[in-house]
């Protein structure tokens, strides 16, 4: 009846928050003091480890009745108090949605699932199936409806917890890195119908998120997390605008990063644009159609240098491989591939487009059933996975499916006693790949109290410790905040610049095109593209094929090109200069 | 492993799937009961050709036929034993009636696994679940048995990844001794554990936020009503059930089907 008398105009009412999990040294939420009025969509973004995780599990009640702990201040949500109603009562007003789906899918079938929380609330059968429907529809999975859970591809999983959320009905939604485990599409797809949820029933959408160029786009409020404060809070412009989240390790959004360049060098923005699209109509008409100088790049032989492509001798030949799972799934077509020594390649596609399954054959865990795979002139199906494995190491996606020993140190050590390496050389290799991967100080640490990035660091140095000839890392940047994956990206250079031959299995479009690998696009267990970065990135139907979204910067240029503007831009800073010499020609 | 197969639910409509589980497990129990109740080959053999229209009719044949190839060596030992041991017991003769009997017992095991499989390949974990609310089993064991068969195909997903990741690392999980290969194990088992712990907590918050738990009257978005197909089936099986009761008591027993020949 409280929120009756108050008419509470915010739908989340926070207070002087602090928290201290149980066991902590110190508080992860400090001094918190938030308003979030009905129908925003709030973007809360910052560092790993900077608190959000724990701002989602106040916001429904789970600190302090799942976690203990020490809470202070007050956190209100609909006009309910959390200390004082159960998560099950909150359930009915705020909706938490986790990473991973797989984690929050409880029946066996769709509509089932989506029905679970009503049939808690106990809510008739009369009722439930209306609302289930309803749910269903909204986030387009209807047609799923009598399919089974675990047959669903990680964008409909997650979809599916979006519906199964939406049938209780809550008026605010939280969803904690929901996108992780999705490729561009699937992330693109939940992210639209957030936006529909909020436009057109005034859900209020709590999003959490690093991939900031995608998600910026829904978002009419950021909000920047460090070290369990906000630092910012506002709307998309005036944060990024801001140098806080930068120095805090938050990626700025390709567009606006653009914009803030341009408006450096004295270009005026009115409306500062989010979006790719936005941004060319804003920019339209001040450009002029003929522009002054030519664009000679010299890219070309920088580009060489860069991906090791001086076609030395070929480290891996893949021959006309064909693979298909014992459940029918055929995950390769015809395969054919070579990578040379020293190279920088890149396998982009979306989930499902048998990049992994490639992957897995070149150190032989998955044996060709047609053609063949060669490593340095060794046939990988006539050699034991061990053999090959010494000179191609694979660093998988989830660290955690890997990580087993007491400490550091004897997890490094694993794989070079596996090999056979004498002891004193053991030791030296295990010092040298802690160094290379700055971890040395967690040596005798158990690794399973360490964060996920530094989780992350102990699997590659564990694979690198044996120096094998071909890297190949397999989605690295997943769940990395843009700090860990601009150190990852350093990284990489490092390898290249040792002469390694590197594989990247990734969809993170961005972070890839920063790179600038040789691509190898994906599509249907067939290589639809293969070719330097600018190249590949400028091929809308090739990436059309292979569901992969161009990064930012070709977004907009591709919407130039009838200014004779190149169109394969990639680099922000490029592209300011561009557009800013294009504009002041004009001037003149 | 292909036994197993024979009892895990496979998707699709059937009228065998649509029945009500109880009602199917009367029918299967019928089934169950009638080959323990009887010795005789002939008996035997019309139950189990019986229940053939209804593996058909729940359109679970390949499926079937994968638990019979399962079982077929389990069979072939069922039948030596059984005559060998009536070999030797019974002074080193060999005769046609003790191969009747080693061959009635074996079509015995196959009619028992045979209504096994009808049972758990035509009826979903939901529906069965169903059933065991309606026998007032508590929720919470309820649950825990869905979650159970929810997770295994992701766990074995996860123990796939995990052995892929540990062989990529120079694991060898098939050479050296026994023991040696049991130690291998250890680091294919200990993040396959750690992992399972930190999903239950993960599983744990997200049935909070589920509101689990916020009512003791939960209700269930499916509901069990029989038929008219179900009463039809359930009356049939009590006709089977009295017929046979009143063949095996008061009927005499056919005889041997394999005329008395004495081989040795």
């Amino acid at each position: 009846m409280r929120s009756m008398v108050e008419a509470p105009l915010s739908i989340v009412d926070i207070s002087d928050l602090w928290y201290t999990y149980p066991g902590a040294q110190g508080p992860s939420l400090k001094d918190l003091h938030l308003k979030v009025k009905g129908g925003e969509f709030v973007l809360l973004t910052g560092p790993s480890g900077c608190g959000k995780t724990t701002f989602c599990r106040c916001l429904n009640g789970l600190i302090p009745h799942f976690y203990n702990g020490e809470l202070k201040g007050a956190v209100v949500v609909d006009g309910l108090s959390i200390a004082d109603h159960p998560t099950s009562e909150m359930a009915k007003h705020v909706g938490l949605i986790f990473q991973n789906p797989d984690n929050q899918i409880f029946a066996l079938t769709v509509e089932k699932d989506v029905a679970f929380g009503l049939e808690n609330l106990g809510v008739s059968k009369g009722e439930m199936v209306e609302t289930i429907d309803w749910a269903m529809r909204m986030t387009g999975i209807g047609d799923l409806r009598s399919r089974a859970t675990h047959e669903l591809s990680g964008g409909q999983k997650q979809r599916l917890a979006i519906a199964s959320i939406l049938a209780m009905q809550p008026k605010v939604i939280v969803l904690d890195e929901p996108t992780s485990f999705l490729d561009p599409v699937g992330a693109e797809r939940i992210f639209e119908v957030l936006a529909t949820l909020n436009r057109e029933y005034g859900i209020t959408i709590i999003l959490i998120e690093h991939r900031l160029d995608l998600a910026v786009r829904y978002a009419n409020r950021v909000i920047v997390f460090n070290d369990g404060e906000i630092i910012e809070d506002g709307s998309p412009a005036k944060v990024f605008g801001a140098d806080e989240p930068r120095l805090a390790g938050v990626g700025i959004p390709k567009i606006i990063e653009l914009t803030k360049r341009l408006s450096r060098k004295g270009v005026i923005f009115e409306d500062i644009p989010l979006g790719a699209d936005s941004f060319v109509d804003e920019i339209r008409d001040r450009l002029p159609m003929v522009g002054t100088g030519t664009f000679d790049r010299r890219r070309m032989a920088e580009y060489e240098e860069l991906t090791g492509a001086q076609r030395s001798e070929p480290m891996i030949e893949v021959k006309g491989i064909s693979y298909t799972y014992p459940s029918g799934v055929r995950a390769l077509r015809n395969v054919d591939l070579t990578i040379h020594r020293g190279e920088f390649v890149a396998i982009m596609g979306e989930n499902g487009a048998g990049k992994t399954t490639l992957v897995k054959h070149f150190n032989g865990l998955l044996k060709s059933q047609e053609g063949s795979v060669t490593v340095d002139g060794i046939d990988v199906a006539k050699v034991s996975v061990a053999s090959i494995a010494r000179r191609v190491g694979l660093v998988f996606q989830n660290p955690d499916d890997q990580l087993f020993s007491e400490d550091v140190e004897e997890e490094v050590r694993f794989a070079l006693r596996n090999f056979g390496f004498d002891e004193d050389v053991i030791e030296k290799r295990v010092d040298w790949a802690l160094n290379l991967l700055d971890i040395e100080r967690y040596r005798k640490s158990s690794p399973f109290i360490l964060s996920g990035g530094e989780r992350k660091r102990v699997a590659l140095a564990s694979v690198l410790a044996w120096d094998p000839d071909v890297v190949v890392l397999d989605e690295p940047t997943i769940g990395q905040d843009y700090a860990q994956k601009e150190r990852l990206r350093h990284f990489l250079i490092q390898l290249r610049t040792q002469g390694k031959t590197t594989i990247i299995v990734s969809h993170d479009v961005e972070f890839v095109a920063d790179c600038r690998p040789r691509i190898v696009l994906m599509a249907e267990g067939q290589v639809v593209a293969d070719g330097p970065t600018e190249r590949i990135m400028t091929d809308a139907a090739a990436l059309k094929r292979a569901s992969v979204a161009p990064p930012e910067m070709i977004r907009v240029f591709s919407r130039l090109s009838d200014y004779g503007l190149p169109t394969d831009v990639i680099d922000v800073e490029e592209a300011a200069d561009l557009l800013y010499r294009r504009m002041r020609g004009a001037e003149r | 492993m292909s036994l197993i197969e024979g009892l895990r639910f496979s998707w699709g409509t059937s009228p065998v799937h649509n029945l009500d589980p109880r009602v199917k497990f009367a029918m299967t129990s019928v089934l169950f009961v009638l080959a323990i109740m009887f010795f005789d080959l002939l008996y035997l053999i019309v139950i189990l050709l019986a229940q053939v229209p209804i593996v058909v009719v729940g359109r679970i044949g390949r499926e079937w036929m994968k638990t019979l190839k399962g079982g077929a060596f389990l069979s072939v030992i069922i039948f030596a034993t059984n005559l060998l041991s009536l070999f030797f017991f019974r002074g080193q003769h060999l005769t046609s009636d003790m191969i009747e009997f080693s061959l009635s017992l074996t079509i015995r095991f196959l009619v028992l696994m045979t209504s096994f499989s009808i049972f758990f390949l035509t009826t979903s974990p939901d529906k069965l679940s169903l059933a065991l609310e309606k026998a007032r089993i508590p929720y919470e064991f309820n649950f825990a048995f869905i979650t159970a068969i929810r997770f295994v195909p992701v766990l074995a997903d996860e123990a796939q990844s995990i052995i892929d990741a540990q062989r990529s690392r120079g694991l060898e999980l098939e050479r050296g001794s026994f023991l040696a290969r049991i130690r291998k194990y250890i680091p294919i088992l200990l993040p396959l554990i750690i992992n399972s712990i930190r999903r239950s907590l993960e599983l744990a918050e997200a049935m909070e936020s589920r509101a689990f738990g916020a009512t003791k009257k939960r209700t269930n978005l499916y509901e069990l009503k029989m038929g008219r197909i179900d009463y039809a089936v359930l009356l049939a099986s009590v006709v089977v059930v009295s017929v046979a009761v009143y063949a095996r008591f008061f009927l005499p027993s056919p005889g041997p089907l394999i005329p008395p020949i004495t081989f040795i």
